[in-house]
């Protein structure tokens, strides 16, 4: 017998069941919630968007996890985070952008604040006030190369979307009264706005973007020319007065008015820079044309002080205006012993076109065709133009007898161009002297000598024997009257004869002495010219002089005497009258007069027979020659004549003596020194 | 303790080969699949209830991460829009030194669902480590869960209730953001998860050692 061994003990233990088997499919609920959160998570991760930032000169108003950025009023994105820049220049804004977006936000992006804005144009944005600040956003529709790091405009562009305008550049002498966003006009209607209005680099003037909407801005060419239309414009003209103003928000904000001036320009393209003029005006007169381009500029240092030239004025190129001065200072030099010294530096812009050069050539080829001119003799000189040559303009003309001297063309700001003395205008210039002398006169030391005249004469008018001149002239009238009647009494035709043969002798005589007078009256014209060389000045001192003297004549006793004097010349001429009545003088001419009168008569009544009257008038020429012919050469009466046509030559020798006494002392006319 | 005593000189109902009706407390004997008393169907006491527990827990937890992070609420003044998370609203509420309401809202909204994951993963780690301690303990802990999962609710009733009072078009507006939904599913989720925690394992006697 075998012990067989007992079989071991078999350990069984019950299958294991297959993995799957042991799950229970509770595990389902965490794993489909653990996909979900997962799901939700990747999602919100993958359409977080790509963060931009950009940099803002301040974050008005802005607030991390609330400003929205706008894109055609759609928000498509949100500030995350706000922080600075390294230097704390600028607010860095964090910006998470809309991930279908993110791809269009290339370097042409463009970024500012869009906040509520009052202006006299109305309010705008006001939906702001309610939503709060958020950022605008442009860009356009081309995908290129990805950014990320921007700057913001310091303020809203003239308008967010280019494409639904043109938009130009003005630039300004200053801003007058343009305010930003005021409208731009076109034959009165509002066509666009200006907006960032600012410095140039230079600070020499303005810069203003304009934006033209669209269909005005086909309105716009090379020629266009833009004026500044603010405020109110009065004329006064022969038309009577004219009071122009645009729109009320022109008048508060200003506002820019443009017009098509010319044809043949072209079409212009965004960005076109043009110039802004003060007024319509000026607009449609200057030479620069409407586009603006950065004139040729040239310095003139003037060392004798230059009055009347501003700013503007305009400067001629061989008489055409060819520029304006644009800029007046005072420049100081230092000459070879060290010694300063200020001369007037005016700098002026040339318009190429205006030297017979190209429109828009190359300063450097403006800069050699003056050189050559100036060294042919060009030099610029200040000039008066007008009636007296009151109004002073800049000359750039040939000089003859100039120093040599050539152009700095390594001057700065910019090349010089010699100048040369001012050109002398003879009239301002004699003119000047004029008023100056003028000027001099003592005019009131003259007024008081004059006063004081004036009361001497009154004083002697006041006199008794002065009062009694009219009483004595009553009675030389009275005398001459009973002359005349005694004249009227007597009548001799013969006599009458007589007197006009001596009559006419005497005219003979006359006419002698005329000769002899002329010689007299030319004498009497170069003291004339003598008087006319006469310094004013001294004359007006001697006018004074005499005005003294005359004064002191009038007070003394012997001006007192004068009436009396008078009225004894008075009474002497009335004897005299007397005497001539006596000496049959009355009677002779009174004969004379009545002859005349007869023969008046016959001839009145011969006029019908005029042979008659000649055989008559013939008769008594015959009778008349030898009635003269009697009379005789050395008649008394034909030599008083004669003596007193010598005695008029010799007064008027004497008054051509007495005018170059006064040439020489004109004080003398009235001292007798 | 008295209670927490082992009681070696009595057997369990599993020992006993004996199941109890969850419901109405009848005992009846394993192979029975239905309460004759009450009619509900009777389960024995099985670590496989524990996986269900697992499996709710992590769906909970999961639910609750989102819940966290995405705002569960958002207050539209004028066009203002501002969304708050659960923890951010306690922060803007202690901003404008509203304190108790500010602990409410974070008693109610974190500390209890945390301490709910953190209590039920101790309950159904201990009731598998078959460890005796504290049985008492953890049935009180268990009971406190069943109690307190329900006002974790009280966040998703506010912002039920504010969304549906505060509709006053473009002045004020709330609205319920996304975590409001995942922090309800997280909280029905964790309640699940408690439910299914089978009591009756804290109580249960580790298997008779072959020593013993």
């Amino acid at each position: 017998m075998t012990d067989t061994p007992s079989p071991a003990q078999m350990k069984t233990s019950r299958a294991k069941k297959p993995f799957w088997a042991r799950i229970s499919l509770i595990w389902i609920v965490p794993l489909f919630a653990l996909a979900v959160t997962l799901y939700v998570g990747y999602r919100s991760y993958a359409d977080r968007g790509e963060l931009i930032h950009v940099d803002f000169k301040d974050a008005t108003g802005i607030k991390a996890g609330e400003t929205a950025l706008k894109y055609r009023e759609v928000t498509v994105g949100t500030v995350e985070d706000l922080s600075f820049t390294g230097n704390l220049d600028a607010v860095r804004v964090g910006i998470r952008i809309d991930k279908n977006i993110v791809k269009y936000i290339d370097s042409d992006a463009r970024f500012w604040i869009v906040q509520p804005e009052f202006s006299a144009r109305g309010i705008s944005r006001l939906d702001t006030v309610l939503s709060g600040t958020f950022i605008q956003g442009w860009w356009d529709s081309d995908v290129s190369k990805k950014e990320t790091q921007f700057t913001a405009l310091d303020r809203p562009p003239v308008t967010e979307d280019p494409s639904t305008g043109t938009q130009i550049m003005l630039r300004a002498r200053d801003a007058g009264g343009l305010a930003e966003g005021a409208p731009v006009i076109y034959r009165g209607l509002s066509v666009g706005k200006i907006q960032n209005l600012r410095l140039d680099e230079g600070g020499s003037g303005v810069l203003i973007d304009a934006f033209i909407e669209k269909p005005y801005d086909s309105r716009l060419t090379s020629t266009t020319r833009f004026w500044d239309a603010s405020g109110i414009s009065v004329n006064l003209g022969a038309g009577g007065v004219s009071v122009n103003m645009r729109s009320i928000a022109s008048i508060v904000q200003g506002g820019v008015e443009f017009d098509t001036l010319a044809t043949g320009g072209t079409f212009v393209q965004n960005g076109f820079p043009y110039r802004l003029y003060t007024d319509e005006e000026e607009a449609r007169n200057s030479i620069f044309g409407g586009e603006f381009f950065e004139p040729a500029r040239y310095t003139l240092l003037f060392d004798e002080p230059v009055q009347g030239i501003e700013i503007g004025t305009k400067v001629d190129f061989r008489g055409i205006e060819a520029g304006e001065v644009t800029d007046l200072s005072i420049k100081l030099d230092e000459d070879s012993m060290g010694t300063q010294f200020a001369r007037q530096q005016i700098v002026i812009s040339l318009s190429p076109e205006r030297l017979g050069l190209e429109r828009n050539t190359d300063n450097e080829i403006v800069n050699q065709f003056l050189s050559t001119e100036v060294t042919n003799g060009l030099r610029a000189r200040t000039a008066g133009t007008g009636l007296l040559g009151q109004t002073l303009i800049i000359e750039l003309t040939d000089v003859p007898n100039r120093p040599e001297a050539e152009m700095d063309l390594e001057a700065k700001p910019y090349p010089t161009i010699p100048t040369s003395p001012p050109a002398t205008n003879s009239i301002a210039v004699s003119a000047e002297g004029v008023f100056k002398r003028v000027e001099n006169l003592p005019v009131e030391e003259l007024m008081t000598s004059a006063t004081q005249m004036f009361q001497s004469i009154t004083a002697i008018a006041g006199q008794q024997e002065t009062q009694d001149i009219p009483d004595q002239l009553a009675g030389t009238l009275q005398e001459i009257r009973a002359l005349v009647n005694e004249l009227n009494a007597n009548g001799a035709g013969k006599k009458a004869s007589d007197a006009l043969d001596g009559v006419t002798r005497a005219a003979d005589s006359v006419m002698t002495e005329i000769d002899g007078l002329s010689a007299t009256l030319s004498s009497t014209d170069e003291a004339a010219q003598a008087i006319a060389e006469i310094p004013l000045g001294e004359i007006g001192d001697n006018i004074d002089g005499i005005l003294t003297d005359l004064r002191r004549m009038l007070n003394t006793d012997d001006a007192g005497q004068l009436p009396r004097n008078l009225s004894d010349t008075l009474e002497q001429l009335a004897g005299l009258l007397r005497e001539l009545r006596e000496g049959g003088v009355a009677e002779k001419l009174n004969g004379t007069l009545t002859a005349a009168q007869d023969a008046a008569g016959s001839i009145e009544s011969a006029s019908n027979s005029l042979p008659d009257l000649t055989n008559q008038i013939q008769q008594l020429v015959v009778q008349a020659q030898g009635l003269v012919g009697s009379y005789g050469a050395r008649s008394n009466f034909n030599a008083q004549i004669t003596d007193t046509m010598r005695e008029l030559r010799r007064t008027i020798d004497a008054v051509g003596s007495l005018a170059r006494m006064i040439e020489r002392n004109p004080r003398a006319f009235i001292t007798g020194r | 303790m008295g209670r927490d005593r082992e009681e070696v000189t009595h057997i369990t109902a599993t020992e006993a080969g004996l199941t109890g009706c969850q419901r109405c407390g009848h005992v009846w004997p394993e192979a029975q699949t239905h309460c004759g008393h009450c009619g509900s169907r009777l389960r024995k006491v099985s670590m496989a209830s524990l996986e269900r527990v697992w499996a709710l827990w992590w769906a909970g937890l999961f639910a609750y991460i989102p819940a966290n992070l995405y705002p569960i609420m958002h207050t539209q003044i004028l066009s203002d829009d501002s969304p708050s998370t659960i923890m951010g609203g306690v922060i803007v509420l202690m901003h404008h030194h509203d304190y108790g309401i500010a602990l409410i809202v974070f008693v109610a909204s974190i500390c209890i669902p945390i301490a709910k994951f953190v209590a039920i993963a101790f309950l159904a780690l201990s009731a598998k480590s078959e460890k005796p301690d504290g049985r008492h303990k953890r049935t009180v802990l268990y009971e406190l869960v069943e109690f307190l999962g329900r006002w974790s609710m009280v966040d998703v009733f506010v912002v039920a209730i504010l969304s549906a009072l505060v509709q006053l078009g473009v002045v004020a507006r709330i609205y319920p953001g996304p975590a409001a939904a995942a922090f309800a599913l997280s909280v029905a989720l964790t309640m699940l998860s408690a439910q299914s925690f089978d009591p009756r394992l804290i109580w249960r006697r580790a298997e008779r050692r072959p020593s013993e």
